[in-house]
């Protein structure tokens, strides 16, 4: 097979036939569904590069679609085709990873355009390189144009745009940096000095988890130093890298207000209390297996732990 | 409270979050429903509670039986013994250390007994999540006086006639602060809470969002009632995302309920209320650098004057004031100055919270009378260093402050007597440290905080920090130079003369406190390669007292690094050349036969320690 497969998916059978004559014409190799199941059907097969989904369907909607192919596969790219491009929709989609959104009713340039930027997406994206992280998805710009045109007018309001962005690309490489500087008409060089100086920010993408180490006084006190050294030498990263695989990140904080339980670590969202190098190391392998084996290969650390 | 025969109050406070408690509060929930107790029993989720280190924590009132510990495992037997058959259930209560009667009651566990609860009055009472409890407990009333019955001048008064101070760190009167940015005439002014809890080892701030947010939010209406402004910030860390998630709640219901927004309670007054996240930079805890943060930009401090009360946020007059300062604004209105200086000293009045942690027994917050002596608070409050430690040293106010040793213990806390020190009281955080820690350890430690978090403006503080950690860090690996001592004192004192702002004034103060109080410890690494607390890997020798050794093979498994030998009945080894300095087997030893020698030591470890010991008894004497 040549040029990449396109499945669209609507219950409106003019919307499918209208995007196979525009996209066809332009030597794609286009099917279409009636809907969720029919897709699902079809995409078990495999073979498809591309889907193009509505999200209103009956019985199986655009959203649980868009699940159960992420469950499946990471390297199909997913458009979302919409007449209601609500702030939630998208932003439950962008959380799925969707690629962009083509708004109902569209033109046959916008559909080509669209197409054409999400063919390069998925094909930037097999397999995973780090070209795939100088450049971010087109969803994530129109999410963030809006959180830029949200906050235009309000003065001082960098810090929480930049905290926005953030969330939405997951760091702040150049360029996003770019597109908020053009957006806010605030010269590069002054985010740049923002994003510098203030500790929340990150310009290096994070793992999959994050795992944050309290340095404050009381976990310093209680031994952090130990538990910081351990998950250095297991994961072969140093505070402020990602491992390789991308899957951990680690990080050190100043304080996490919980001294009451130092010394404390955070993974993604979840607070842990009283932590020795081997319970670090137990936790963090609840995430990734692999960490096991080198939390077992620490003789008699048992011992240690019974004592404190 | 009323047709419920109890009410579990459930901490659900980031620490007890952490140790479990929303699986309590199902299981609890779930074990209720099957003794079909639903009517009778309700629960209740607080705020941190503070006693964090013994979590999850829940009281039970009336009764006010306390218990700690809660496991999922614990549920059904803790409702079958208290809530069916009325017997409080024993097994989750406190213990003495060393004893093992159990105390029921709250008020009698030592933690709470030499508490009094101004700021924390409404902590594990009441769900924060819930403006009408907080209403019940007088919530708003002030607010309502302030709003309806006082002029901004008799409110100015008030707080200047309680002798409140900042409770941030600087100690500056809240009311002086109020007047001046009251007096300065402007079309806009703004009032400001600092949320951005930047000590470590201080975490009142956090729980007092959590817990109380509406306190902090009618502190803020009355501030602005009385400077004449109407819109406000809290700045907010963005570490703290229940604080956050709490605090907005807390708008959202007062703004809701009339209390914030247009035209206030019918008197139209009108206070626009909003949260910012901070960003995480610890000198956005100084004023102008935090309002220049609200102005987008980066967080750097500008000289003073103009003072923010004339020249604060976008150029407007503006008051900035600390979480705690605000909670305890609420109760002065209603009870008056009089009752406020009822506690504490003449220049420092009331209470403060102080977050105790460290290498003591009961760790937690706690919330003291000012001028009560430091050793109650250690000793009574926080139980003491843990069982065969020695206290060696207290570290009052963070990266600010200074380390206070055993021998000053009996001062007051107020901020007068604390500066004197040499540290400050600060936001109020309170670490313990025990003879595991090195000192000479900690100033780095505090150094390398200061010396990343030096905001980069002032050239002594940007440059200075960086010289002082470098020799601290020479020293504690062994290259230290005898002149490094008065070297560091000369170039501390430079920085804290020339700085501009709160961080490079104070960031020397862990180096001056250590090198005033505990000199010896800097000559022993100096001059012997000697951590005496086994700390810096590089001046440490791990040795077995066979005398001492009772040959249980304890520390021989434990080590990592395999270096120890021994077998039964004969009194284990370290190979030296196989040894890392990790400390493990020293933390494993039940019966303290490791002992900790200079670096690289030759000779013989007996008499090099007996000798030692003498000329420290000497030195005491």
């Amino acid at each position: 097979m040549s040029g990449p497969r396109i499945l669209i998916v609507d219950d409106e059978p003019v919307v499918i036939k209208s995007a196979e004559r525009v996209l066809k014409s332009e030597g794609y190799d286009v099917e279409g569904a009636a809907g969720g199941r029919e897709a699902i059907l079809k995409l078990e097969k495999g073979g498809y590069d591309l889907v193009f989904t509505d999200l209103k369907m009956p019985e199986v909607d655009g959203l649980t679609l868009i699940k159960w192919i992420r469950k499946s596969s990471t390297v199909i790219g997913i458009v979302i085709i919409t007449g209601y491009p609500s702030q939630d929709t998208i932003k439950d989609a962008l959380e799925l990873g969707i690629i962009d959104y083509v708004p109902k009713p569209f033109t046959p340039s916008v559909l080509l355009d669209v197409t054409a930027r999400a063919v390069e997406w998925t094909q930037g994206r097999k397999p995973r390189e780090e070209k795939a992280h100088e450049e971010f998805p087109p969803a994530m710009a129109a999410e963030l144009d809006r959180v830029i045109e949200h906050y235009r007018k309000i003065p001082g309001s960098l810090i929480p745009v930049l905290q926005r962005a953030q969330e939405i690309v997951g760091y702040l490489p150049p360029v996003v940096q770019k597109r908020i500087s053009k957006g806010l008409n605030i010269p590069e060089a002054e985010i740049h000095g923002v994003v510098s100086f203030y500790s929340f920010f990150t310009m290096k993408p994070r793992g999959d988890h994050n795992i944050r180490v309290c340095l404050g006084t009381a976990c310093y006190v209680k031994g952090i130093e130990g538990v910081v050294s351990k998950i250095r030498d297991t994961l072969k990263i140093d505070i402020g890298e990602t491992t390789e695989d991308r899957k951990f990140s680690l990080e050190g904080v100043r304080c996490l207000g919980a001294c009451g339980l130092a010394p404390v670590m955070v993974i993604d969202q979840e607070t842990f209390g009283a932590m020795s190098p081997r319970k670090a190391l137990e936790i963090i392998s609840r995430y990734d297996s692999t960490v096991v084996a080198a939390a077992a290969a620490e003789p008699g650390a048992d011992l240690a732990e019974k004592e404190s | 409270m009323g047709k419920f025969r109890a009410n579990l109050m459930l901490c659900a406070g980031t620490g007890c979050v952490a140790s479990e408690s929303p699986k309590v509060s199902a299981a609890l929930s779930e074990e209720i429903k099957k003794r079909g107790l639903e009517e009778e029993l309700k629960i209740v989720l607080t705020g941190c509670n503070g006693y964090c280190a013994e979590g999850p924590v829940m009281a039970v009132y009336p009764d006010e039986i306390f218990y700690q510990k809660v496991t999922v495992e614990d549920v059904p037997l803790l409702v079958e013994e208290h809530f069916i058959k009325g017997r409080p259930y024993q097994k989750l209560m406190f213990k003495e250390p060393e004893k093992k009667t159990a105390i029921p009651l709250m008020k009698d566990i030592p933690f709470f007994k030499h508490q009094v609860l101004r700021v924390l009055r409404n902590k594990g009472l009441i769900d924060p999540e819930k403006i009408e409890e907080y209403i019940a407990r007088d919530g708003y009333q002030a607010a309502a006086k302030a709003l309806t019955q006082m002029t901004p001048e008799e409110i100015v008064k008030v707080v200047k006639d309680s002798g409140v101070r900042g409770r941030g760190g600087a100690g500056f009167p809240t009311g002086m602060k109020w007047e001046f940015a009251s007096k300065v005439k402007s079309d806009i002014k703004f009032m400001l809470c600092n949320g951005d809890e930047g000590d470590p080892g201080a975490f009142m701030d956090r729980s007092v969002m959590e817990a109380d947010p509406h306190s902090v939010i009618e502190g803020m209406i009355i501030g602005a009632r009385a400077i004449g402004a109407h819109h406000g910030f809290i700045y907010v860390r963005a570490e703290y995302p229940l604080a956050v998630k709490r605090l907005q709640l807390a708008i959202d219901q007062a703004t809701e309920a009339g209390l914030l927004g247009k035209n206030i309670l019918d008197t139209g007054f009108d206070f626009e209320l909003k949260i910012y996240l901070g960003a995480g930079a610890f000198v956005c805890g100084e004023e102008t650098a935090l309002m220049r943060s609200i102005e987008g930009k980066r967080g750097m401090p500008r000289p003073r004057p103009p003072f923010p009360a004339v020249k604060g946020l976008w150029d407007k007059p503006s008051v900035l004031n600390n979480v705690e300062t605000l909670a305890q604004i609420a109760p002065i209105i209603l009870n008056g100055a009089e009752w406020y200086r009822s506690l504490g000293t003449e220049k420092s009045a009331g209470t403060k919270v102080f977050a105790l942690t460290g290498a003591i027994n009961n760790v937690g917050l706690v919330e003291v009378p000012m001028g009560i002596p430091l050793r109650t608070i250690i000793y009574d409050i926080g139980g003491g260093p843990k069982k065969g430690r020695k206290f060696k040293a207290v570290q009052l106010g963070g990266p600010s402050g200074g380390c206070i040793p055993e021998s000053l213990l009996d001062i007051p806390v107020t901020y007068e007597d604390i500066v004197a020190t040499g540290a400050i009281v600060g936001s109020g955080g309170m670490v313990v440290m025990d003879d595991n820690t090195c000192m000479v350890g900690t100033a780095k430690f505090f150094l390398e905080f200061t010396a990343d978090e030096s905001c980069g403006k002032c050239v002594p503080c940007r440059v200075g920090t960086k010289i002082l950690l470098d020799i601290l860090t020479d020293i504690t690996e062994g290259k230290g130079q005898e002149s490094d001592i008065e070297t560091l004192q000369d170039l501390a004192r430079d920085i804290l003369a020339s700085s501009l702002c709160g961080l490079g004034q104070t960031a020397p103060n862990p180096i001056l406190t250590t090198i005033k109080y505990f000199r010896d410890e800097y000559e022993s690494h100096i001059l012997h390669k000697w951590c005496k607390a086994g700390v810096c890997r590089k001046l440490t020798t791990f040795w077995i007292d066979e005398k001492l050794c009772k040959a249980c093979g304890a520390c021989l498994r434990a080590c990592p690094s395999k270096a120890i030998v021994g077998e039964k009945k004969v009194p284990h080894k370290i190979i030296q050349e196989l040894c890392v300095q990790c400390r493990t087997c020293y933390d494993t030893c039940k019966f303290h036969s490791i002992k900790i020698l200079p670096a690289k030591f030759e000779g013989d470890p007996h008499e090099f320690l007996e000798a030692a010991a003498a000329g420290e008894k000497k030195g005491e004497a």
